[in-house]
């Protein structure tokens, strides 16, 4: 825990100040879970203003200071899971629908040259974000909820509120796709 | 980056960890509070309205079962208060009440037909 049980009842009836110190205290790492969840960087830090606002509102309906880890982690999960479903009905901009102008105004605008190690690492991103088009959002989160962010079955367990044998289901279901999809992606990369 | 070498299962876990170094966790821009904060007053505000709205909803319909419920329990006075079903009956149907007279008959050998 990040904070004292004492802080979140404090928050709980109503001290705004006890609320703002468990905000400051877990944006990191929340920013972070969701920077993974949704790989897009731009859109982190509303999202994660939407767990806060959520954990605001509904911090009342906390059983126990007890569970308050896995709780904001719902939050998160469902945040980041309404997020991508409004994104798959939204058409995504991509840099390739710019003009090649529009393109060098872009670059001149972010400072110019990209560094390589980020060049890399947006492609690692968007690696992660190709692969994971091959489950669904629900299980794209859960996948990484388990595989990156190294939840535990049973914290996992915590979180979804379902039991550990229908999580275990699903996640070799979904890693079983994704590592379909990346054994093709790697064919193909031998092949071409 | 992850290695290219090994099975496709040890190669998707440490794409995984590569990931993840690749995403560490993010320190928030300086308005992050601010930015929540405002957020928060208006929701707040917009709950209150819906409340004061709703609260006005249950008045005035608590007002009317009220109205209702007093007008319904009034004591009424009607003509056949006071008097039995029989005798409010007899009183609707008196044998002067032309539907319960007898059918009229016809003198068919009457005189000019």
């Amino acid at each position: 825990m990040l904070v004292e049980f004492e802080l979140i009842r404090r928050a709980q009836q109503g001290d705004s100040k006890a609320f703002n110190d468990i905000v400051l205290a877990y944006r990191k790492r929340t920013m972070g879970t969701i920077n993974r969840l949704i790989a897009r960087t731009e859109d982190v830090e509303d999202v994660a203003q939407e767990v806060f606002l959520r954990l605001y509102f509904s911090l009342d309906q906390l059983r126990a200071p007890e569970v308050f880890e896995p709780w904001l982690y719902r939050l998160t999960v469902n945040a980041a899971y309404d997020y991508l479903r409004k994104q798959r009905r939204r058409p995504e901009f991509r840099m390739s629908d710019l003009s090649e102008q529009q393109v060098m105004m872009a670059d001149a605008a972010a400072g110019g040259k990209v560094e390589h190690d980020e060049q890399q690492q947006k492609k690692l991103r968007e690696t992660v974000d190709s692969l994971l088009g091959a489950v669904s959002e629900a299980d794209r989160v859960l996948l990484l909820m388990k595989e990156v962010e190294g939840l535990s079955l049973r914290e996992l367990e915590k979180v979804y509120r379902v039991k550990e044998n229908a999580l275990k289901v699903r996640l070799f279901r979904a890693r079983q796709r994704v590592l379909k999809a990346f054994e093709t992606e790697e064919q193909k990369g031998q092949n071409g | 980056m992850y290695p290219t070498r090994g099975s496709g299962e040890d190669k998707l876990d440490s794409l995984w960890r590569a990931y993840r170094a690749a995403c560490p966790d993010r320190e928030p821009g300086a308005n992050f509070m601010p930015n929540l904060w405002r957020r928060i007053e208006s929701r707040q505000n917009v709950s209150f309205s819906i409340q004061r709205m709703v609260r006005g909803f249950v008045t005035a319909a608590a007002a009317v079962t009220i109205a209702i419920g007093v007008y319904v329990s009034l004591p009424r006075t009607t003509p056949a208060s006071g008097v039995s079903y029989l005798e409010a009956l007899a009183e609707a149907n008196s044998l002067d009440t032309p539907e319960i007279v007898g059918p009229v008959r016809l003198d068919w050998n009457e005189p000019g037909r």
